[in-house]
């Protein structure tokens, strides 16, 4: 890890943003009570203390998303990711939150660390995270049982892997869009927002 | 407990009752016997009584009837005597007969209880006989199916015995054949080895075969090697005629190589020209793609240029019809400039004229106050000359009343002076109209004077008046002069000038509008990237196969399916339900046909058992009330019979003893059972009358049942005796 204290390397910066996502992902599904509070188990991370899932199925489901996802950004091939949550009952997506990522390329062919500390961009990460906590305040609430999908955007020369399948933009009629805070590793920079439906008494 | 206490009582009551209302005919019978007797008595005492009247009244007939009377008397005392005891005799033999009625009716009852059980016996005999029946009539059925098959059965084992037999029979002919067969597989064995013992001999042959055979072949192998080695000593042959011939060719060779490898050195030059051609080719190549770069920016070039051509026929079409000379940028900016100075010199001028103008204002400013003072001064002098008309008028008037006055005064001067010509008062008169002619001369000079006076004055007015005419008129002149000057000026430059102004503030305008467009482009751009829009040209939207949502959505769709079934099941056993209403029966039947029917029902089925199982219970319960009650009966009869009591029990511990011979229906005895068993009399308007017999058999003997057989007794003997 000495390495890492000095700068960040591409390899890094990818499973650092994995990394994030797949906290801020958890979050997210506890935040938004996609599934039961009782399946989270507390956990401490960034300094902060974050809810895991223990739900072994939506674990996997994580792993084998994050890890593919970690490729991709080591490829820096992907450019969203967005966490859709869909009306069980209606079908209608309620809410998108989209995290864009910008890759800089250049650290493909040169692989210099950038001068950038791990604290800085935990600090960044962390501030994150607890503007996705504290959307919940005005988030409309859920009120029929959801589900959650996660669609990444990529270049459109990629190979799609076995396991995945091309699927629609999965966009919100009638959208109120927040933009939330960003981060970055100086390698990938990471714009977070939501979107959400509009409600009739908003 | 209590219940079968309350059984009894009723029972015993009843039966009292019965009891009671049936002996009330023999009592009655009795008492009207007993009456009789007393009849008897009184009649006999009467006829005394009659007798000793008749003696009072007959006392002659007396002596006659005495012993007609004593014979009567006899004779009706020994008939009394007679029916006194018939009487006593046909009452025991009432009794006797009410005591066998009582028994009968007793036998009666109980025949009728018997007969009403035994009809329900003979009822429940009849039903358990007609299940039975049933049952015969099902067993017969299957009596008769098993039979049918005990007999098919029999058939078959008869068949299958034949069968048996016959596969006996094969089994014996198998047997034979395979004994033959035995015998000849040893035939056989034995033609085997003699076989075997040839084939021997003939492997043996083979062998001998085979190593000649491959001695045939090594010579043959041995022959075809031969063959071959005389056929490359051919070849070498002809080998060697051909090199020799080659070697005869060898000096051309020679002249050859020599001229091969001038070749050689010739082509190596040329080798390295060629290289340097190669380079120079390079060279060109490079010649050629900076070229057909510089084609390319040529073409962009001439793109450029045609545009600029473009862009100046539009500025040449600008110059036309702007009516300029304008061929280059040069001549364009020279106008400009032209246009410049000119609108400068033009804007010197129009200073100038504008000055001039402000100057000729302030000139005109002043004309007109002057004007106005004029005005007002031609205003004066008119309104002086108008006074001095007036006055001038009046003066006439004043002079043609002088005149008329100085006519008159001639005309009476005359008169004097005809009546009196040349008197004294001439002097004084022709003084005086000498003076009158002075004064009207000195008002005719005034007159005069004012007239001219008053003409010049018109003559300066009309003199002022042409005057602000001529000024007028020039002010009209400078003002006409200055309106054309400005026309002219301005009249080129500021068209274009307006033009070129109107030009640039539409670009203007154009340009913000652009702009505008632009950022509201921009914003909606953002805006759709945020809702998650996407170039499907650049990017592809990808997610894992099994991800939640999906997942949720197909345990949803089972969810509803299996939701669904249910439903129209159970909308279905409703339905049934709804059919089948009270038929208890045809919805066992259903449920027998619906499995899932059958598995929802068990509870019913439980509950009509345990309903049966009540009801058989209560039906039990009903059959042992009825079998306790009746024996019960029977007991109380039975005790009633044997020892003439009736016992009730009035309330707890209590028991009344009725006897059968009671004179009275209140006539009875009251027992408490005492705590420790024993049972104690109580005391009864009865027996108060029994003290005696209390005193001996309870007191001194301490014998219930003596005491209730002696109050039996006494009362047996008090209804027999009379």
């Amino acid at each position: 890890m000495t390495s890492t204290l000095k700068g960040i390397t591409l390899k890094g910066s990818a499973e650092m943003v994995a990394e994030f996502f797949s906290f801020g992902i958890n979050s997210i599904l506890y935040q938004r009570g996609i599934y039961p509070p009782e399946t989270f188990s507390r956990v401490t991370h960034y300094d902060m203390s974050l809810q895991l899932t223990t739900d072994p199925k939506l674990k996997n489901y994580l792993t084998n998303v994050v890890t593919q996802l970690k490729e991709w950004l080591f490829e820096c091939t992907v450019q969203k990711l967005v966490l859709v949550i869909t009306c069980l009952e209606t079908n209608e997506v309620l809410e998108r939150w989209q995290f864009d990522i910008e890759c800089d390329k250049s650290a493909k062919e040169s692989s210099a660390p950038r001068e950038k500390s791990i604290k800085t961009i935990q600090d960044e990460i962390r501030s994150v995270i607890r503007q996705i906590t504290a959307t919940v305040t005005f988030l409309p609430l859920l009120e029929t049982p959801c589900a959650f999908d996660l669609l990444v955007y990529t270049d459109k020369d990629l190979v799609v892997p076995d396991k995945w399948e091309e699927s629609g933009p999965q966009i919100i009629d009638q959208s109120e869009e927040v933009r939330l805070r960003s981060f970055t590793t100086s390698i990938h920079k990471v714009n977070s927002m939501v979107a959400y439906k509009k409600t009739d008494s908003a | 407990m209590d219940l079968e206490d309350d059984t009894t009582v009723l029972t015993t009551l009843k039966s009292f009752n019965t009891f009671i209302s049936r002996p009330e005919h023999p009592q009655r019978l009795m008492e009207r016997s007993a009456g009789s007797g007393f009849l008897q008595s009184q009649y006999k005492r009467s006829m005394e009584l009659l007798e000793a009247a008749e003696r009072v009244h007959t006392q002659h007939r007396y002596l006659q009837l005495d012993q007609e009377k004593k014979q009567m008397e006899l004779s009706h005392k020994r008939a009394r005597f007679e029916l006194e005891k018939a009487a006593s005799d046909s009452a025991r033999d009432f009794e006797h007969e009410v005591d066998r009625n009582q028994e009968l009716l007793g036998q009666i009852k109980k025949l009728e209880e018997k007969e009403t059980e035994v009809t329900k016996n003979l009822s429940e005999q009849v039903e358990a006989n007609r299940a039975l029946r049933m049952n015969l009539e099902g067993l017969n059925k299957k009596l008769e199916e098993r039979d049918t098959k005990l007999n098919a059965a029999n058939q078959t084992i008869t068949s299958l015995k034949d069968e048996i037999r016959e596969m006996r029979q094969r089994i014996q002919n198998q047997d034979l054949t395979i004994s033959a067969r035995t015998l000849e597989n040893q035939e056989l064995q034995e033609q085997l080895d003699l076989q075997r013992r040839k084939y021997q001999e003939v492997s043996k042959l083979c062998q001998s075969l085979q190593a000649a055979q491959s001695s045939c072949s090594e010579h043959v192998i041995k022959i075809k090697d031969l063959e071959r080695r005389l056929a490359l000593q051919e070849q070498d042959i002809v080998i060697v005629k051909s090199v020799k011939s080659e070697v005869a060719r060898v000096p051309d060779l020679e002249k050859e190589i020599k001229r091969l490898r001038d070749d050689n050195t010739f082509l190596r030059e040329s080798r390295e020209n060629c290289s340097l051609l190669k380079e120079e080719v390079e060279g060109l190549r490079r010649k050629l793609e900076r070229m057909e770069k510089t084609k390319e920016e040529l073409a962009n070039m001439e793109l450029e240029k045609e545009k600029l051509a473009e862009k100046l026929q539009a500025w040449e079409n600008l110059g036309q019809s702007t009516g300029l000379n304008i061929r280059k940028p040069e001549d364009l900016s020279r106008e400009v400039i032209q246009i410049q100075q000119r609108e400068i010199a033009l804007k010197e001028q129009n200073y100038a004229l504008s000055s001039r103008v402000r100057s000729l204002e302030r000139s005109q400013s002043e004309l007109r106050a002057e004007l106005t003072q004029q005005g007002g001064r031609t205003l004066e002098d008119q309104k002086k000359r108008e006074a001095q008309d007036s006055l001038v008028w009046r003066l006439q008037r004043r002079v043609l009343l002088l005149t008329k006055e100085r006519d008159g005064m001639r005309s009476i001067l005359e008169s004097y002076d005809t009546e009196l010509a040349s008197t004294e008062y001439s002097p004084q008169l022709s003084r005086r109209l000498r003076e009158a002619e002075d004064i009207l001369q000195k008002t005719q000079n005034h007159n005069t004077e004012m007239e001219a006076q008053l003409t010049k004055a018109q003559e300066e007015t009309g003199a002022l008046k042409l005057q602000l005419q001529r000024v007028e008129l020039e002010l009209e002149t400078i003002k006409k002069q200055q309106a054309s000057a400005a026309d002219s000026c301005s009249l080129v430059t500021k068209e274009e000038v307006n033009i070129l102004r109107q030009k640039i503030e539409d670009l203007e305008k154009e340009r913000q509008r652009l702009e505008e467009e632009n950022n509201i482009l921009e914003m909606r751009l953002e805006r759709h990237n945020l809702q998650g829009d996407y170039d499907p040209l650049k990017t592809r939207v990808v997610h894992l196969k099994m991800n939640p949502t999906s997942a949720a959505k197909q345990q949803r769709q089972q969810e509803v399916e299996s939701l669904q079934e249910e439903v129209t099941r159970l909308r279905e056993l409703v339905r049934s339900l709804q059919d089948g209403g009270m038929m208890g029966l045809s919805h066992d039947d259903s449920g027998m046909k619906n499995p899932s029917l059958s598995l929802s029902l068990p509870p019913s089925k439980e509950v009509q058992d345990l309903r049966k199982q009540m009801e058989s219970s209560e039906l039990r319960n009903q059959r042992l009330k009825e079998v306790f009650q009746k024996k019960i009966q029977e007991f109380r009869t039975v005790c009633y019979v044997l020892t003439g009591y009736q016992i009730d029990i009035t309330t707890e511990n209590q028991y009344r003893l009725t006897s059968v011979y009671a004179e009275h229906m209140e006539d009875s005895l009251l027992f408490k059972k005492g705590s420790n068993g024993t049972m104690q009399l109580m005391e009864t308007e009865f027996s108060k009358t029994l003290g005696e017999m209390v005193a001996l058999h309870l007191h001194h003997q301490k014998s219930i049942p003596a005491f209730l057989s002696a109050v039996t007794l006494d009362l047996f003997s008090r209804q027999t005796t009379v």
